[in-house]
C-alpha cells in the first residue's frame, strides 16, 4: 500500500530517531533509516529517496518487496512502546515520490582505468556492478537472461511489476557494459583473463527433483519453470483448475499465490513438516491462506499419478521425530498405512534449487553445493569473488545486493594490495 | 562502511558580513559549542560555523545550579519548547581563545565566532581584543541572557535599555579592529525597532535576533513546585525550541522592515524549512541550538539536503535568493485587502469527525450545520470566513477558504 503524504508524515513523526539505530544495523545494506525518515518528516522526500538509494542499488524493488518483518522492522525500538514504525512503507513512499517526480541524476564516477567483470545480472551481480562503477571500474556484466535475475524472471508480476524493476535496473545499466550472453567454462576462462577481478552472482536456477515416479509426466513443473511461464504468459497461462505445490518455502508460496491469481480453483500446498518449520515470511503465508490456498502439512509425496498427463499425487502422512537435521528442524518420518491421493491438473515441485552454471566445477563448494567463499567473499580461485544465492542458497534480494556491494569493496582492496 | 556519494552536491555557500559561509547553518552559542571536541565533530559532520558559548573576563564567577533543563511538553511532543537555567560558559577566556585558535587552524573554511558578556567597558573591550587576536571570524555580544546578567542592574537585560545598549555596543565596536560584531538582543522589549536602531547607531555590524524567551516552564500540580525542580525551589527559564519560532519570525521581520542592518537569525529553527522562513523575513544566516541538543549534530544532513532540494525546486541560483522574499507581503492590519471569504468543505475528503462543526458552533459563528451523512455543510449566510475550521480539520486540503466574487 502506498501511503498518502499525510500518512507518511504522521508515521514519520512516530520514529524515535534512535542513534546507531537497530533498524539500520538490521538492514543488510544498512540504509540510514532514521535519517531518511526524518527527511520525510521535514518535507524533504527527494532527499529521503536519495538516502535510501545511496545505500541500495535496488531501492525501488525493495521498497515494494523487502520482507521488513525479518529485517529493520523486527528490531524497531518503537515496538517496545507501542508498535514498530512501518519502515518499508515509508521507504516505498520516498522512492515512489522520486519516481513520480523524475529520478535525480547521479554524479560522474571518475574512472580508475581498471576492468572488472560480473557474471550474473541478478540482485548480487547488479549490487556488485554498481558499487564497482562507483569505485571507478570499467564494469562488464554478463547474463543470458537479461538484467534483473530472480526479480525479473520469477518474482510474480503481482508482487513486482516490470516498471518497478525497470526503474532501478535502467538507472544502474548506464554505469556498466552489459553482454546478454551465457557463460560456459571457456567463456569464463576468457572473462577471467580479460578482467582484473571477477564477481560471480549466478544465483541458483536449477530446481531439485523429488526423485519419485511420475515426475516426468506432462503437467509437472519445476517451480522456476512454472513461475517463469506464468510471468511470461500472464493470464494466458493455463495450468488447470487443481494445482498442487510441493515444498515449504517462500518460492512455494509464490507459486501457490500465482496459481490462485491465474484462476486455479483448488491450490494445495504439500509440506512434509508442520507450519512451524516452514522457512517463509509470515506475511506471505498469511496472504496464501487469505487467497484460499489449502495446506497439507505433514505430508510426503510418494508418487505422481497419471498416464501421459498428471492427474494426481499420492502422499503419505508423516510425523516429526525427535531427531533434528542440520537446519535444526525435526526430521519427518513416514506414518505407515496413511497414504492419500490429491487430484491435480498440475504439480509444481518447489523443494529447493541448485546452482545452474556450467563453470561452477572450477570452484571449491560447500556441503550443500554452493560456492565456497571467505569473509571477503573471495572464492577458492584468487581474484574471483561470489555472492548472492550461489553462495548461501535462497535468500533475499537485499541480502544479495549487500553481498555484491561488500564483495565489490573486497575486490577493490584485493586489487589495491596487488598494485 | 560509509556509502559512496552517488549524487552531486549542491553548493550552498555565499557571502554575509564580509565572510564566506559554506551554508547558512551555524551553531548558536550554547552547550554544543562549549567544548572543542564537540565543535570539531560538528564541523566534521558539515556545520558551516559555530559561535562558541558565551565567555567572560577573569574574576567573574559562574555559579550554575542543577538540574537546569526542563521542557514544555505539548500534545505528546516532548520538546515542543525547552527551558534552561544555564548561565554563560564556565570556561575561562584563555580556554576559549585556545579553542578558537585550534578550530581556525584545523578548519580554516569554517566560521568560528565567539560570544561574550561583561559588565565594565574595559572588560568588554579586553574580551574583544583577545578574541580578535585569537583569530575569530566575528564576535557576538550577549546583551540578553534572560537567566542572569552581569552589570549594574542585575535581573534586567542590557538589551532592555536603549541607552545602555547603544553605549555598550559602541564600546565593543570601538575595540573591534578587524572583525564584525553582532549584538544579541531579546524580544522582551516594548519596541524592538528602537533597540535595533540603537544598535545601528552604535556602529555595530549586525544583530542576532533573538535570545531565548523568559518563561515559567510548568508546575507540578501535586507538589506545586515549578520546573525545573531544585530541591523544592525553581526559577524562570529561558525557553527555546519550536514553541518560540513564531515570535522569532516576528522579531526578525520587524527589524528587517525598519532598520538596515544584517541579522543573524536564531530562536526556534529546527528544520531546513524553518531556515528558509527565517531567511525570507530577513535573516542572513540561521543559528541552531535546541534541535541539536535534542537529536545531535547529525541533523545537518537533512538541513543541507532539504535546502538543496528546495533551491532546485524553486530554481534559485543562490541562498541569497531567499533573502527578504516574505517581507513585501507583510503589511499593517489596515493595509490588508478586504474581501468576502467563505469556508468550503470538500465533501469527498471529509472523514466525518465533525471537528469543524463543534469548533464553529462554540468558537466561531455557528455557521457549520450537521447533516445525517455526518459530512457538515457551511452556511453561506452565517459564515464570515474566519478560517478556524480550516485549521481544526485533520485532513489536509479538505476545508479551504474561497474568495467570493465581488457583487
Amino acid at each position: 500500500m502506498l501511503l498518502t503524504p499525510q500518512q507518511a508524515v504522521t508515521e514519520s513523526q512516530r520514529c524515535l530517531y534512535c542513534f546507531d539505530a537497530p533498524c539500520t544495523q538490521a538492514c543488510p545494506v544498512h540504509i540510514d533509516i532514521p535519517k531518511f525518515i526524518s527527511m520525510i518528516k521535514s518535507g524533504n522526500v527527494i532527499g529521503a529517496a536519495k538516502v535510501v538509494k545511496s545505500s541500495h542499488a535496488l531501492a525501488n524493488v525493495c521498497g515494494k518487496v523487502c520482507p521488513e518483518e525479518i529485517f529493520c522492522q523486527s528490531v524497531c525500538n518503537r515496538a517496545k512502546q507501542d508498535t514498530p514504525i512501518h519502515i518499508r512503507e515509508l521507504h516505498f513512499f520516498a522512492t515512489q515520490h522520486e519516481a513520480k517526480n523524475g529520478f535525480a541524476s547521479l554524479r560522474e564516477f571518475p574512472k580508475n582505468g581498471k576492468k572488472a567483470a560480473v557474471i550474473g545480472a541478478g540482485p548480487s551481480g547488479l549490487g556488485c556492478a554498481f558499487e564497482l562503477s562507483k569505485l571507478g571500474y570499467d564494469v562488464h556484466v554478463y547474463d543470458a537472461k537479461g538484467l534483473g535475475g530472480v526479480p525479473k524472471n520469477s518474482i510474480p508480476a503481482f508482487r513486482l511489476s516490470e516498471e518497478e524493476l525497470g526503474s532501478d535496473v535502467d538507472l544502474l545499466a548506464r554505469h556498466f557494459h552489459f553482454h546478454e550472453t551465457s557463460v560456459d567454462s571457456e567463456a569464463f576462462a576468457r572473462i577471467r583473463q580479460q578482467h582484473e577481478a571477477t564477481f560471480i552472482g549466478v544465483g541458483l536456477g536449477l530446481d531439485k527433483r523429488l526423485g519419485i515416479t511420475g515426475e516426468d509426466l506432462k503437467g509437472v513443473y519445476p517451480v522456476l519453470e512454472f513461475l517463469e511461464r506464468a510471468k511470461e504468459n500472464g493470464s494466458r497461462s493455463n495450468f488447470g483448475s487443481r494445482v498442487v505445490i510441493v515444498g515449504g518455502g517462500n518460492v512455494s508460496l509464490d507459486a501457490a499465490a500465482t496459481a490462485k491469481h491465474l484462476g486455479a480453483k483448488e491450490v494445495t500446498l504439500v509440506y512434509r513438516r508442520s507450519e512451524m518449520e516452514m522457512k517463509v515470511w509470515k506475511s506471505e503465508l498469511l496472504e496464501a491462506k487469505k487467497l484460499g490456498v489449502q495446506m497439507q502439512f505433514l505430508a510426503q509425496p510418494m508418487q505422481i499419478l497419471g498416464e501421459e498427463r498428471v492427474r494426481g499425487i499420492r502422499c503419505r502422512r508423516t510425523r516429526l521425530s525427535e531427531k533434528v537435521d542440520s537446519t535444526g528442524r525435526p526430521v519427518p518420518v513416514e506414518v505407515p498405512n496413511s497414504d492419500f491421493v490429491l487430484d491435480a491438473d498440475a504439480v509444481v515441485v518447489a523443494i529447493g534449487q541448485q546452482i545452474h552454471a556450467e563453470f561452477v566445477h572450477f570452484f571449491e563448494r560447500t556441503k550443500q553445493g554452493f560456492i565456497k567463499v571467505d569473509e571477503a567473499f573471495q572464492t577458492s580461485l584468487p581474484g574471483i569473488f561470489a555472492g548472492g544465492d550461489a553462495i548461501a542458497g535462497e535468500g533475499t534480494i537485499v541480502q544479495a545486493v549487500a553481498q555484491g556491494k561488500q564483495a565489490a569493496h573486497s575486490m577493490h582492496e584485493y586489487l589495491k594490495d596487488r598494485n | 562502511m560509509t556509502d559512496i556519494d552517488i549524487y552531486p552536491t549542491r553548493d550552498l555557500s555565499y557571502d554575509f558580513l564580509g565572510l564566506r559561509f559554506e551554508s547558512p547553518f551555524i551553531l548558536a552559542a550554547a552547550p554544543s559549542t562549549d567544548n572543542l571536541e564537540m565543535v570539531r565533530r560538528a564541523f566534521q559532520m558539515g556545520w558551516a560555523g559555530a559561535i562558541l558559548k558565551t565567555t567572560s573576563i577573569e574574576g567573574t564567577r559562574v555559579d550554575l545550579a542543577y538540574p537546569m533543563m526542563s521542557t514544555f511538553n505539548h500534545d505528546g511532543k516532548k520538546l515542543f519548547g525547552m527551558g534552561n537555567i544555564d548561565l554563560i560558559s564556565e570556561h575561562h577566556i584563555d580556554n576559549v581563545e585556545y579553542n578558537v585558535r585550534m578550530l581556525k587552524k584545523e578548519f580554516p573554511e569554517k566560521i568560528v565566532a565567539a560570544s561574550i558578556m561583561a559588565g565594565r567597558k574595559e572588560d568588554w573591550q579586553r574580551l574583544v581584543e583577545r578574541l580578535e587576536a585569537a583569530g575569530v571570524d566575528f564576535i557576538e555580544c550577549s546583551f540578553s541572557c534572560p537567566q542572569g546578567n552581569i552589570g549594574e542592574d542585575p535581573g534586567k537585560m542590557l538589551a532592555q535599555s536603549i541607552p545602555a545598549t547603544e553605549l555598550t555596543a559602541r564600546w565593543v565596536k570601538e575595540a573591534a579592529k578587524r572583525v564584525p560584531v553582532s549584538i544579541k538582543i531579546t524580544p522582551h522589549v516594548t519596541d524592538i525597532v528602537e533597540v535595533a536602531k540603537a544598535v545601528k547607531r552604535s556602529g555595530a555590524d549586525a544583530l542576532t535576533a533573538s535570545n531565548s524567551l523568559q518563561a515559567l516552564m510548568g508546575i507540578d500540580i501535586r507538589t506545586f513546585v515549578p520546573y525545573p525542580q531544585l530541591n523544592g525551589r525553581s526559577t524562570y527559564s529561558g525557553m527555546t525550541g519550536p514553541a518560540i519560532k513564531p515570535i522569532t519570525l516576528k522579531t526578525i521581520s520587524e527589524i528587517a522592515r525598519n532598520v538596515d542592518i544584517p541579522i543573524l537569525g536564531t530562536g526556534g529553527a529546527s528544520t531546513w524549512s524553518d531556515a528558509v522562513e527565517f531567511m525570507a523575513v530577513g535573516a542572513g544566516v540561521v543559528q541552531f541550538c535546541t534541535a541539536v541538543m535534542h537529536h545531535g549534530f547529525r541533523i545537518i544532513d537533512d538541513l543541507k539536503s532539504g535546502m538543496s532540494q528546495y533551491l532546485d525546486e524553486m530554481q534559485f541560483g543562490s541562498m541569497k535568493d531567499i533573502w527578504r522574499k516574505a517581507l513585501p507581503h507583510l503589511v499593517t492590519h489596515d493595509e490588508l485587502p478586504r474581501r468576502t471569504v467563505r469556508s468550503h468543505i470538500n465533501d469527498p475528503l471529509c472523514i466525518e469527525c465533525e471537528a469543524c462543526y463543534v469548533a464553529c458552533r462554540d468558537g466561531g459563528h455557528m455557521a457549520i450545520d450537521r447533516r445525517p451523512t455526518r459530512i457538515p455543510v457551511v452556511s453561506e449566510d452565517r459564515c464570515v470566513g474566519c478560517g478556524l475550521c480550516e485549521y481544526v480539520c485533520p485532513v489536509e486540503g479538505c476545508i479551504e477558504m474561497r474568495v467570493q466574487p465581488m457583487n
